[in-house]
């Protein structure tokens, strides 16, 4: 009976309970579509970052990544690459001979990352050859061709088809330099690429380097991410000596970014909560004056305390169980239709490119998500409850009674 | 000697006095008010607004306290008893029947009558069976499954007496039951009562202004300034 009247009370005021499930339902969605737009934005960066630039693995001599000295190479990395694209689990691997630089157009000089690959090897990787604002990529008729990040050819005002001049150490720290021609601009979501990275043929490359077939970092590709230990551990004996690191190592930052969507979550469940809390008291605080001689006369004939105390908790639980799942309904539903239709911020692009972003957005929530927003709405709910029901048993049955 | 089941004492009250102090100056609204209420009597407790007649009601159904004196209902003495002890008493030893009627609104009319039998955990066939057996003797069968917004006032006060005497108290209290009611009503009411007073043995001890109930009463008392200055039994 007493869960009878609960329900029956809800419905009392349908006006007011409206209002009360319809911010519930509002909370539980905006907090579901929020996360899911987060977790898009990171998923993108993410991705985005592991496809185009860092990989799922990259091999490197132990000292290479302190200071980019061409000393530091991997013996024969061209064909240890080729060893390790014989891995099941591995879908591309590509070698880099990279040194730090100089490039020099007509009109302006920078510093850049040259980065000798093999162009076959390397578009399995990273893809760059479908990200090209201009040109082409790599098509082996023309002599020290170069593929410029398109910010970086911006800076040194230099356009498809000019020449450049790069400049390096060779392994005897002395300068050498190669005139290479323009063939392509690279637009990616890597502001790093797009303003610092020159890509040349590994081959054009070690010429000038006098270096072989030894490279500085062979970048791995896996068809499935969560295999990334077990490839670790299979290049491990085949690797002895040199670092062999996953994304999560090589760009704490996108760890960091994945931590921080995790923090985020449970800031936003917390603000949402927060509202909700006073919502739900000032509903039933209402609901409890409003009825005060009713409550009275409950504790008049015989209803103990915790029952009346039970009541409003069971009457505010209800309200977060009729706005809770069709919150988490709208929530999933939202999630579902714009995970394949994706929220196109192409109006914004520029801007986001210039931090990582890719311009179509597919928001993305995990199971978790609608689990947490769901026991929080029930948490809010008994938490809101609280005072409310707390006021409804101090009350004074005699002064209740005679209470217009 | 042995006492029969009319002559056995339910309400016994000894040097009842209240004091209010929630203004500056002191209020007494009670003063060694001694009163022996004895099974089966259909009372009035009757006197001018002030007297102190709620007071006193609300006394003997243990929703107030008196600052002296002790009240004892069916051999227990209720002013000792804690708080949780004497929200059980009244559930089982009190009925309660007031002015407004205070059904609760979204219980039908036989879920109000069951509704105190279900806080006394009574078993869903007793219970039904006794609210519908009550509503049929107030006339209300038809009206058992509809809420009390679609029912006059009459109907709303009866369901409210036999919501009441549904859970077979040792007494009922009923203050002012006819106040908000017209004179049809009031009288059906009345009748009801006395009827319930005559073939189920039921004390009912009421507080009123109504002429009509202090006439159906056997026995009237009267307060003035917070002391009895009558107690008349009629034949």
């Amino acid at each position: 009976m007493l869960i009878t009247i609960a329900w029956r009370n809800v419905w009392r005021n349908w006006g007011r309970s409206l209002v009360v499930i319809g911010s519930i339902v509002i909370g539980i969605w905006a907090l579901i579509f929020m996360l899911g737009f987060m977790n898009g934005f990171t998923i993108s960066y993410v991705n985005g970052s592991i496809r185009n630039e860092v990989s799922h693995i990259q091999v490197h001599h132990p000292d290479f990544r302190e200071d980019y000295d061409i000393e530091f190479n991997i013996t024969d990395g061209v064909a240890r690459t080729k060893e390790i694209l014989k891995l099941p689990e591995v879908k591309a691997a590509a070698p880099r001979s990279i040194v730090n630089g100089m490039l020099s157009s007509p009109r302006k000089a920078g510093g850049a990352r040259i980065m000798g690959i093999i162009p076959e090897l390397e578009k399995e990787v990273t893809r760059h050859d479908s990200l090209l604002a201009e040109g082409v990529y790599f098509t082996g008729d023309q002599r020290n061709p170069v593929i410029l990040g398109i910010d970086l050819a911006e800076d040194l005002r230099t356009e498809v088809g000019s020449k450049i001049i790069l400049t390096f150490q060779n392994e005897n720290h002395d300068l050498v330099a190669g005139a290479f021609r323009v063939t392509g601009l690279l637009n990616t979501t890597s502001p790093i690429i797009n303003k610092s990275r020159a890509y040349v043929r590994m081959e054009d490359l070690n010429r000038i380097l006098g270096t072989d077939d030894d490279v500085h970092e062979i970048a791995v590709y896996l068809n499935d991410p969560e295999q990334v230990p077990v490839v670790m551990d299979e290049l491990q004996p085949r690797f002895d000596g040199m670092d062999i690191e996953s994304w999560r190592s090589i760009s704490p930052d996108l760890e960091l970014f994945l931590s921080m969507t995790d923090s985020f979550l449970w800031i936003l469940v917390g603000i949402i909560m927060v509202a909700l809390v006073f919502g739900i008291i000032n509903t039933m605080l209402m609901a409890v004056l409003e009825r005060y001689r009713e409550l009275g006369m409950l504790m008049a004939v015989g209803m103990n305390r915790i029952r009346v105390f039970l009541m409003i908790v069971i009457e505010t639980l209800f309200l977060s169980l009729v706005g809770g799942p069709i919150g988490v309904l709208a929530g999933f539903l939202t999630m579902h239709w714009l995970g394949i239709q994706g929220i196109d911020l192409s109006a914004y692009s520029e801007g986001l490119r210039e931090f990582g972003y890719s311009s179509i957005l597919y928001p993305y929530v995990a199971d978790k998500t609608y689990l947490i927003a769901s026991s929080g709405v029930i948490i809010t709910a008994i938490l809101g409850a609280l005072y409310p029901a707390y006021k409804a048993i101090r009350l004074n049955p005699i002064e209740a009674l005679h209470t217009v | 000697m042995e006492t029969t089941e009319e002559q056995k004492t339910v309400i016994r009250t000894t040097d009842i006095s209240k004091t209010y102090h929630e203004s500056k100056i002191p209020v007494q609204a009670l003063k060694d008010v001694d009163l022996e209420i004895r099974h089966g009597e259909f009372i009035a407790i009757v006197g001018p607004s002030g007297s102190g007649k709620t007071t006193l009601l609300n006394i003997i159904g243990g929703l107030d306290n008196p600052t002296t004196g002790s009240i004892i209902i069916d051999g227990t003495d209720i002013s000792k008893l804690k708080e949780s002890q004497m929200i059980d008493f009244r559930l089982h030893n009190i009925g309660f029947v007031f002015q407004q009627y205070n059904l609760i609104p979204v219980l039908t009319a036989r879920e109000n009558v069951e509704f105190i039998m279900l806080l006394q955990k009574k078993h869903k066939n007793e219970m039904e069976s006794r609210a519908m057996s009550l509503l049929e003797e107030v006339g209300l069968t038809d009206k058992a499954n509809v809420r009390p917004s679609e029912l006059s006032g009459g109907q709303q006060q009866r369901v409210a007496v036999i919501r009441a005497l549904a859970s077979r108290p040792k007494f009922i209290l009923a203050d002012e039951p006819t106040a908000n009611l017209d004179s049809t009503s009031a009288a059906n009411l009345l009748d009801m009562m006395a009827r319930m007073n005559r073939e189920e043995g039921m004390t009912f001890v009421f507080s009123t202004h109504d002429q009509r109930v202090i006439d159906k009463a056997r026995r009237v008392v009267t307060l003035e300034d917070g002391k009895i200055i009558s107690d008349e039994v009629r034949s």
